[in-house]
């Protein structure tokens, strides 16, 4: 089967995925019984039904479920995620808004995990059962079993407020003014700008997030590696490269560890969907202004429309990142055959 | 393997140990390739200089001896925390002098709005962020709620039949942008506010209508006698503002204001008030700025501009305090304050905070149970440890009643009751359960002001279990449990309670004819007897200051007696602040007074 006919088998599968997710948040959204009418409107406004009324009726919560559904459906397919009620803006603004910061901390995070967790894998590998074999497996199970909220406060008190390494809670500095946004980055956007400062603070405020949700990763990818490692350094082929009397260094980043990594690429895609979604707890101490603490924040006041709008977002994040890295594999692994 | 040769091993084993000692201990990692590449230079730089201005000691240290500009020194290099690139040194230069002079406050907040427009708006923070960017017509005294102030009305009289106030305004006023207050602003707010029909509107009900006399004068006439109402136009939904920004930002006061008005999205990010500061910008979730009022009518406040930055997490707050990354926090738990109080560079801060913790008693025998029989109900006030609450939550109090003790009258820790478990057994005996008996107690599970619920509802079981009340617990998600409560299905709750109005007809509410005695505990006007009936109609309505205070006196010991509620506990606030802050109030109806700060040379 030929590349392009493979993509668009993929999308053509997407579709049906994506209405099921529709109908699975939509359906936890409603299953809980609780009303959106005492999460967002004070006390004393419960006793006037003119104005629960007009509520129900501003929502469309005085219309059946199944009929909420359609409705939220056909606006889904004209681009339109509805309006938050909590925040009265359109839901795809309010992305906008918060979506960057949680991408460019995700998207930092991951590489910094994936370069740890390689390079520990590898070396875990190449001396297996050595010591150092031993203090990366300690350190992976650690890296994976560790709450990310303590590593979160641990780090934030020894390495901001005790020795002052790094920056602190937020994105930039307190007094800093924000880039001109452009992509959202504000590592990029700062450098657009030429604004420096504004950049290496930035870069300084990235640097304990990622490595908290970094340690997670790397935790996970370098017990993956090492074990695929293991594996490949025992096969035929490596044999026959030590044999010709190729370089060790050759034989192990050449031959072993580019087989290695496949299940690695594997991984990624679905750690790149988890630190989407599960990034709340970091984006709350970190006091990050990402789509983490929206969410938490539209759950807790039952805003339908944006636990529903996140949903799918995310959803169709690691839909897309998983249909990438199936596309990797092709380039990856000739021999893997796409069905 | 064997191949490798030593050289290579050894470097390799210099990068593990690195990237092991990176990984272990976070920062490290940055570190170790900063030294290769080109982040060097900021590493570098930056560090000093962070540490210098996030060094709390030797800040300190400094300001004994030298005077304001270290102080100021510190704050703009807190602005400028990267050394500026030589050739853009002179402007930098410029920017810094310019910074010099700007007063900058930064306080940590868990921020909790939608909104900044008056007619929507109606949150803690937006209460902050109103009392320092406008003025309601009269207000409290700094501290509580036990009189009523004059502030934008110098004066004010009430009608014979208590149906018409008349409010005079000074005459010394103007907005923010040089507008002069008159009583067509007055108007247009209020209307403005009943008309949008948003979350604070309903506090205009009782408004029948309004009208500017002259320029001066404004009266405003209720639809029936209420004697709460000067209390509650201190609620900073009572603002005014400026109607021709407001209209020119296509708001509007019309009656279809809720669905024709468009004034909010500008409103959200600056004020039209006449408050000591103006709001400057708003991002959701990460930060407010307001900058000093230079055309204030009164006393000018201290600080030129404060930055409210939203932290959601209490923890991240006292580590940000704690480095100086802030000036103030304000949302850290009980412990966390009891651990700064030993910090010479913090100033901790306590309050009665405006929460009363109660048990609930459902009168519905059907879903009560025992509970619902007024005698178990006394019993179970005689049997909770009230000194026990006390000592779980430092500097929190013990209720007289359901009224809130910062409310002028309200019984306080002197009229509360004590533990007395002989009393308790009596009274269950005589009301047929001398062994006790098995139920259920619903709570909300979760953590609220610093006050984990799950904590005290075990106490609560443990209390009972001594009286032969065998206590299971049934902890619920908030909004379900929410929910439940509301809907008057919970037999045997524990749920906490903070007045609307600070004003005692909120007391109302804990007795039948009120909202929590009949939606949430089914106890109804058929229960009681005529006489305390026509005593809770009067609470209503009495405008006499004394006559008043007699009334809830009654109504409070009434309810002691009766109740189907066992108040067991007022929390305490706390707030922790740098220790060169000065001037820091709470107060139970605005919170944070923005405006009375100021920092210490």
């Amino acid at each position: 089967m030929s590349l392009q006919i493979y993509i668009i088998r993929r999308i053509l599968f997407a579709i049906p995925l994506i209405l099921g997710i529709t109908v699975v948040s939509f359906i936890i959204a409603n299953a809980v019984p609780a009303d959106p009418i005492n999460a967002n409107l004070p006390q004393n406004a419960l006793n006037d039904p003119e104005l629960v009324a007009a509520f129900r009726e501003r929502w469309g919560l005085d219309k059946s479920p199944v009929e909420q559904y359609f409705i939220y459906l056909g606006n889904l397919l004209q681009g339109d995620l509805g309006v938050s009620i909590k925040t009265k803006n359109p839901i795809l603004e309010d992305i906008q808004q918060f979506l960057p910061a949680t991408i460019e901390l995700a998207t930092v995070s991951i590489v910094v995990g994936l370069t740890m967790g390689i390079s520990f894998g590898v070396v875990s590998a190449v001396w297996r059962n050595s010591i150092i074999d031993y203090l990366v497996r300690i350190f992976a199970l650690i890296g994976v079993s560790f709450p990310v909220f303590l590593l979160a406060l641990i780090g934030l008190t020894v390495f901001h407020a005790e020795l002052g390494w790094v920056a602190g809670p937020g994105r930039l500095s307190f007094l800093v003014d924000d880039p001109p946004q452009v992509t959202g980055w504000f590592t990029i956007d700062s450098l657009l700008a030429g604004e420096w400062e504004t950049f290496w603070d930035a870069l300084s405020h990235l640097i304990l997030p990622s490595l908290v949700l970094g340690s997670f990763v790397s935790g996970i990818i370098a017990r993956i590696t090492r074990s695929s490692l293991l594996e490949e350094l025992n096969a035929d082929y490596i044999r026959t490269a030590r044999s010709k009397g190729l370089h060790e260094r050759v034989v192990i980043v050449k031959h072993a560890l580019s087989n290695a990594l496949i299940p690695v690429v594997t991984i990624i895609g679905l750690l790149y969907g988890n630190l989407l979604a599960g990034a709340v707890l970091t984006e709350s101490i970190f006091a990050w202004p990402g789509l983490g603490r929206y969410v938490f924040r539209a759950s807790t006041s039952q805003d339908f429309p944006a636990i529903m709008g996140v949903s799918m977002l995310i959803a169709l994040i690691y839909v897309a990142v998983n249909f990438l890295v199936d596309i990797l594999y092709y380039f990856l692994d000739p021999r893997i055959r796409l069905k | 393997m064997k191949g490798i040769n030593k050289r290579h091993l050894l470097t390799s084993m210099m990068m593990v140990f690195l990237l092991f000692l990176a990984a272990a201990c976070g920062g490290a990692e940055t570190e170790a390739p900063a030294q290769e590449e080109e982040p060097a230079g900021q590493v570098e730089e930056t560090a000093p200089e962070e540490t210098e201005a996030e060094a709390p000691a030797e800040e300190e240290a400094m300001e004994e001896e030298a005077e304001e500009p270290a102080e100021e020194e510190a704050m703009e290099e807190e602005a400028e925390p990267e050394a500026p690139a030589e050739e853009e040194a002179m402007e930098e230069e410029a920017e810094e002098m310019m910074e010099e002079e700007e007063r900058v406050l930064i306080i940590g907040h868990s921020e909790v709005t939608e909104s900044y427009d008056l007619a929507h708006a109606f949150n803690p923070t937006s209460g902050i962020v109103h009392r320092a960017s406008y003025d309601t017509l009269v207000t409290f005294p700094d501290t509580d709620a036990s009189s009523i102030e004059p502030n934008l009305a110098t004066s004010w009289s009430v009608s014979e039949d208590g149906l018409s106030y008349t409010f005079n305004l000074r005459d010394d006023v103007t907005f923010a942008n040089g507008d002069p207050l008159t009583a067509d602003d007055v108007v247009f707010s209020f209307t403005r506010l009943i008309n949008v029909q948003s979350n604070p509107s309903f506090l205009a009900d009782p408004i029948e209508s309004l009208e500017a006399v002259d320029d001066l004068t404004v009266v405003i006439n209720l639809v029936e006698p209420r004697p709460s109402f000067l209390a509650e136009m201190v609620n900073s939904a009572f603002s005014v503002a400026n109607d021709a920004e407001v209209i020119a930002a296509g708001g509007t006061n019309a009656e279809d204001a809720a669905s024709t008005d468009g004034a909010q999205e500008f409103l959200d990010q600056n004020s039209v008030g006449t408050g000591p500061y103006i709001l400057e910008s708003w991002t959701p979730q990460e930060e407010t700025v307001l900058v000093r009022n230079p055309g204030y009518w009164g006393e000018s406040p201290y600080f030129d501009r404060i930055i409210i930055v939203n932290i959601p997490e209490a923890a991240t707050q006292q580590v940000a305090l704690e480095s100086g990354d802030i000036d103030l926090a304000t949302d850290l738990a009980p412990d966390q304050v009891t651990g700064l109080e030993d910090d010479p560079n913090i100033t901790v801060f306590r309050g009665q905070d405006r929460w009363t913790h109660f048990v609930l008693m459902n009168r519905d025998p059907e879903i009560g149970g025992p509970v619902s029989d007024p005698n178990v109900a006394l019993a179970i006030r005689y049997a909770l440890d009230y000194q026990g609450y006390t000592d779980l939550w430092t500097g929190s109090v013990t209720p007289g009643s359901n009224m809130w003790i910062g409310i002028a009258g309200a019984f306080g820790p002197d009229q509360a009751f004590e533990r007395d478990l002989d009393r308790a057994r009596d009274l269950l005996t005589e009301a047929g359960y001398p062994d006790g008996f098995e139920i259920e107690l619903s709570y909300p599970d979760f953590t609220f002001g610093g006050i984990n619920l799950s904590t005290n509802a075990q106490k609560i079981q443990a209390d009972l279990a001594e009286v032969g009340i065998t206590v299971s617990l049934r902890p619920g998600e908030v909004q379900v449990s929410l929910e439940e409560y509301r809907n008057g299905e919970q037999g045997f709750a524990y749920w906490f309670w903070g007045p609307d109005i600070l004003d005692p007809v909120d007391f109302l509410s804990f007795l039948p004819g009120g909202k929590v005695a009949g939606e949430r505990t089914n106890w109804t006007e058929d229960m009681i007897d005529e006489d305390t009936l026509a005593l809770i109609a009067q609470a209503g309505s009495e405008t006499d200051p004394e006559v008043r205070a007699e009334i809830f006196e009654q109504l409070q010991v009434y309810a002691q007696e009766n109740g189907a509620y066992a108040p067991f506990n007022v929390p305490a606030i706390q707030t922790a602040f740098r220790s060169d802050i000065q001037g820091y109030i709470w107060h139970p109806e605005w919170g944070l007074d923005l405006a009375g700060l100021s920092r210490s040379n």
